[in-house]
């Protein structure tokens, strides 16, 4: 990418310099006119040959790219030196002359930019000093944006306040703090300004309106060689070429650009044939609901590979609630992902084998985990607004995960009943009249009551249930925990559950996996975790939860290592108030510190 | 409603700025157009005429009187009459725009028939074959300006194959095939770089919607991809590519100019162009305020679309 951005940034430079150093070429005079040669063939004092009036091809060519990036550079200089003024006034100032500054473009931008342009050259006539002001013009408005927004974002920012607070002038905070902020924009916006105007230009000179010949421009040449293009058609294709090439060039180099500025590069797309290189799994079927077996999956980033979850291994019995615990980035989601085989492109399955009633998941082909998905596994995402889709009603998103798995007879025929009946379920007032609401018609409650009637819609063995309850408030919180619960109980389901609350750990489940940095570092019976931690993390987290009696909350020191840079010995240890020199080089391993119990820490009995 | 009154109210305030500032950039540009009409050719004109050319065109009177007066006129539809030939100018707008109007749809049918598609399977296997090829054929559709396009079709198809004619123009009624092949061309100069750009925005939207939590969800209810595709991810991609496009079709409201120029096809751009040749000033603002106004309403149009598309806009 970057080789490609130096090639592009190259050829536009190459391209700019013959513009720039064409006088100094030993080049025939682009104006000088041989009658006696008109059309004449490439020829070694003229190798592209000579034009309708006997004039230099090559030369006026290049004269022409003078011409083309001289409009351009010229204009998209002036709108953004304007452009910048505007917007730094506007942005910063605020009140009357924002509303000059930044709402007055919006006037540029009720017309059609050519439009605009034919009328200023009918006021003013043809030539060049008339198309650089009017294209700056067009150009202006991209500029006054994205500088605007840039100073909006910036200008309530720490360091700007503190550069205020220590007495700074307002010119001297724009010019230090601001502009270097938008600087990447800024760039991006004069490229394709520059881009456009090249365009622009030779359009309007095609059309005789914008350069005055004899002046060389690439439109000019054009517009006059289709007079000639039945007996010289190259004369038509060399300028056709030279301008389209330029044009293209630039373009890229405007994609680049803005590749280059913007954070969200492309998503890199793990490719799926991976998943046959894993080991087949050849453990009898468990007993258990889901079964889950030394799981390890990988992430390709920029750093590296990296693996957000290592070796997990847990069990869930039907009718069971096991909550999975963890500060973000643990890697709670992502497993609960990979059991539904819904990880994001970029991320895949290392190692290891998931069972679900016996049957194993992560190589069935996509065909057998589609009739699983919203059929014998379901899953509750966290954020139910951007989890619904905003443009159907919610009845026939519940109804739509019936009709998936409903046998080819009876499709459609009652799913939407079925849907209202469901919502009734999640305790829903008024369901026939919700079924026909969208998801922005409804409180975020019962948004999440929707999203488990959809999850809950075909009676599922395994609920994975990924934070339901973080975005919402206490009360409703509680609610939506008591349903989960009574959902359990009268169905016999297995349900996951994701969080990184310890309260609602202690409200809702019957066992407890601990995780920190993409490791299981405790599990087992919820109340025995909770009255004796066997893990300093375990311990930590519980101080750090808000205590009943009132008694203050502890923090745990440092952070969380990142996913690339791991410790060599204990992940945990460089925040462990209990480590001794063997935490930072021993990898510990899961140990069994009682029936049903596990710890991976070295020094579980002291803790004890 | 309110949402809806509100964007009319503003639509409407738009157009009226808009014919002002045509009313004003005609008059208050330094130079007088009179003037500058009868002076073509460099010799000094002579002042009575100038006078009686100031009186026609109503230059004389004061500029609030003039302002009143072309605004009463214009909500009747009369946009005053052409310097060259002296007919109603508003008549002869009538005749061109819908021709116009035909291009642009002929043009932006093929974008939509040839762009949407290729976007779609683009997407679904990024970085395939079909993605690779069509991103680099898009590059050079964006690259090439229309005219070039428009000037090389004609070498090629009309000059050198001689399968269509250069250009010109045949009423429907008349002879619709050779209608549609006189309109074939011209159609497809412009074309080629909206269905670049439909391709572009149908690509990255249909990429970003593909990420979104809820067509997570929708897997996670176990429905099919092909379901999936129809339901949860085109009805939202097609969103921002309806909007891109019709802005699109607007700019080209006052960018057809250069292809009908190329292929001599009488539309509303082609009569701009011969004003502004022939100084014809209220030709010009004629058709400017026409274009202008249409362009401001094709937004609003757009707006509705949308809302209609999208339940959320019309409660934002």
């Amino acid at each position: 990418m970057t080789r490609l951005r130096r090639g592009l940034i190259i050829a536009v430079a190459g391209i700019a310099i013959t513009a720039l150093i064409v006088p100094m070429l030993p080049l025939p005079d682009p104006v000088r006119i041989e009658v006696a040669h008109q059309l004449a063939a490439p020829s070694g004092a003229h190798w592209l040959g000579q034009d309708e009036y006997g004039r230099d091809v090559l030369s006026r060519l290049l004269w022409g790219a003078r011409t083309s990036l001289l409009v351009a550079g010229a204009s998209a200089a002036l709108a953004c030196f304007f452009g910048i003024v505007l917007g730094l006034l506007g942005g910063y100032l605020r009140g009357v002359t924002e509303f000059l500054a930044v709402r007055s473009m919006d006037v540029v931008l009720c017309f059609p930019p050519l439009l605009l342009a034919l009328l200023v050259v009918t006021l003013l006539g043809p030539g060049a000093t008339t198309l650089i002001p009017v294209l700056a013009v067009l150009y202006l408005p991209g500029f006054v944006r994205v500088v605007y927004a840039g100073v909006l974002t910036v200008r309530s920012q720490d360091y700007v306040e503190a550069m205020r607070a220590l007495g700074a002038g307002p010119i001297r905070i724009m010019v230090r703090t601001i502009l270097p902020n938008v600087a990447g924009p800024v760039l991006v916006q004069f490229s394709l300004a520059a881009a456009s105007a090249v365009v622009l230009e030779s359009g309007l000179s095609f059309l005789g309106l914008g350069v005055v010949p004899p002046t060389p421009s690439w439109g000019l040449m054009i517009g006059s060689a289709r007079a000639t293009m039945n007996q010289a058609p190259l004369l038509l294709l060399w300028p056709c070429a030279a301008l389209s090439l330029t044009i293209l060039t630039m373009n890229a180099l405007c994609d680049a650009l803005r590749d280059a500025v913007d954070p969200h590069a492309g998503p890199r797309f793990a490719r799926r044939s991976a998943m046959d290189a894993l080991l087949p799994g050849l453990r009898p079927p468990p007993g258990p609901v889901l079964a889950i077996d030394h799981l390890t999956i990988e992430i390709d980033t920029p750093y590296g590979m990296i693996q957000p979850v290592r070796d997990l291994s847990l069990t869930v019995e039907a009718g069971e609630t096991l909550a999975i615990v963890g500060e973000s980035g643990s890697g709670k989601s992502l497993t609960g992902l990979a059991v539904m085989g819904l990880l994001p492109p970029a991320a895949r399955v290392a190692r290891g084998a998931v069972w679900l009633d016996g049957r194993e998941l992560l190589r069935a082909d996509e065909a057998t985990l589609r009739s699983l998905r919203g059929g014998a596994m379901a899953m509750i995402f966290q954020d139910p607004l951007s989890s619904l889709n905003p443009v159907h009603r919610i009845g026939a998103q519940i109804a739509e995960g019936i009709t998936a798995h409903a046998s080819r007879q009876n499709r459609e025929g009652d799913a939407w009943s079925r849907a209202v009946g469901l919502l009734r379920m999640v305790g829903i007032p008024d369901p026939e009249r919700r079924a026909r609401s969208f998801p922005y018609e409804m409180s975020g409650g019962m948004r999440q009551r929707a999203m488990i009637a959809v999850a809950i819609a075909n009676n599922p063995r395994l609920l994975i249930a990924d934070e339901p309850t973080t975005a919402l408030d206490v009360t409703i919180q509680a609610q939506i925990l008591e349903l989960l619960a009574a959902l359990r109980r009268e169905r016999g389901m297995a349900l996951v559950f994701i969080t990184h609350s310890l309260p609602v750990v202690a409200e809702i489940a019957d066992r407890v996996v601990v995780m920190y940095a993409g490791e299981v570092v405790e599990q087992g019976a919820a109340a025995d975790v909770f009255a004796a931690p066997r893990h300093p993390y375990t311990a930590a987290l519980l101080r750090s939860a808000p205590t009943e009696d009132g008694g203050l909350p502890e923090g745990i020191p440092g952070t969380v290592p990142q996913p690339h840079d791991l410790p060599a010995g204990c992940a945990f240890a460089p925040r462990c108030a209990h480590r001794v020199p063997d935490c930072e080089s021993v990898r510990p391993p899961l140990v069994d510190v009682g029936p049903n119990r596990q710890s991976r820490c070295l020094r579980w009995r002291e803790l004890a | 409603m309110i949402w809806f009154l509100r964007r009319i109210g503003t639509a409407i305030l738009l157009i009226w700025v808009v014919a002002s500032i045509v009313f004003l950039a005609i008059r208050l540009v330094p130079g007088d157009p009179a003037e500058l009409l009868l002076s073509q050719g460099g010799v000094a004109p002579d002042p009575a005429t100038v006078a009686e050319l100031r009186e026609q065109l109503g230059l004389d009177r004061p500029l609030p009187v003039q302002y009143v007066e072309r605004f009463r006129l214009m909500a009747q539809g009369d946009l005053g009459r052409s310097l060259q030939d002296n007919a109603p100018i508003a008549g002869e707008i009538a005749r061109r725009l819908p021709r116009t109007l035909e291009l642009i749809l002929a043009a932006a049918l093929f974008a939509v028939v040839v762009g949407i598609p290729t976007g779609v399977l683009a997407a679904n296997r990024p970085g395939g074959w079909l993605d690779r090829w069509a991103l680099l054929q898009s590059s050079v559709g964006l690259a090439v300006p229309v005219f070039v396009i428009g000037t090389v079709l004609v070498l090629v198809f009309a000059q050198t194959l001689r399968w269509v004619p250069a250009g010109g123009y045949v009423p429907l009624a008349r002879d619709p095939g050779r209608h549609l092949l006189l309109l074939a061309m011209p159609s497809l100069a412009i074309g080629i770089g909206l269905a670049a750009t439909v391709f572009r925005m149908t690509r990255a939207s249909m990429l970003d919607v593909t990420q979104r939590d809820f067509v997570r969800t929708a897997r996670a209810k176990g429905v099919g991809p092909r379901r999936i595709l129809v339901r949860h991810v085109l009805r939202n991609a097609l969103m921002p590519v309806v909007t891109v496009l019709a802005l699109h079709m607007g700019t080209l409201l006052g960018g057809t100019v250069l292809v009908e120029y190329v292929f001599n096809y009488p539309g509303l751009s082609g009569l701009l162009v011969e004003a502004v040749n022939a100084r014809d000033y209220p030709a010009v603002e004629g058709v400017v305020l026409v274009i202008s106004v249409l362009f401001v309403l094709l937004n609003l149009l757009v707006d509705l679309i949308y809302a209609a598309l999208d339940p959320r806009v019309r409660h934002a």
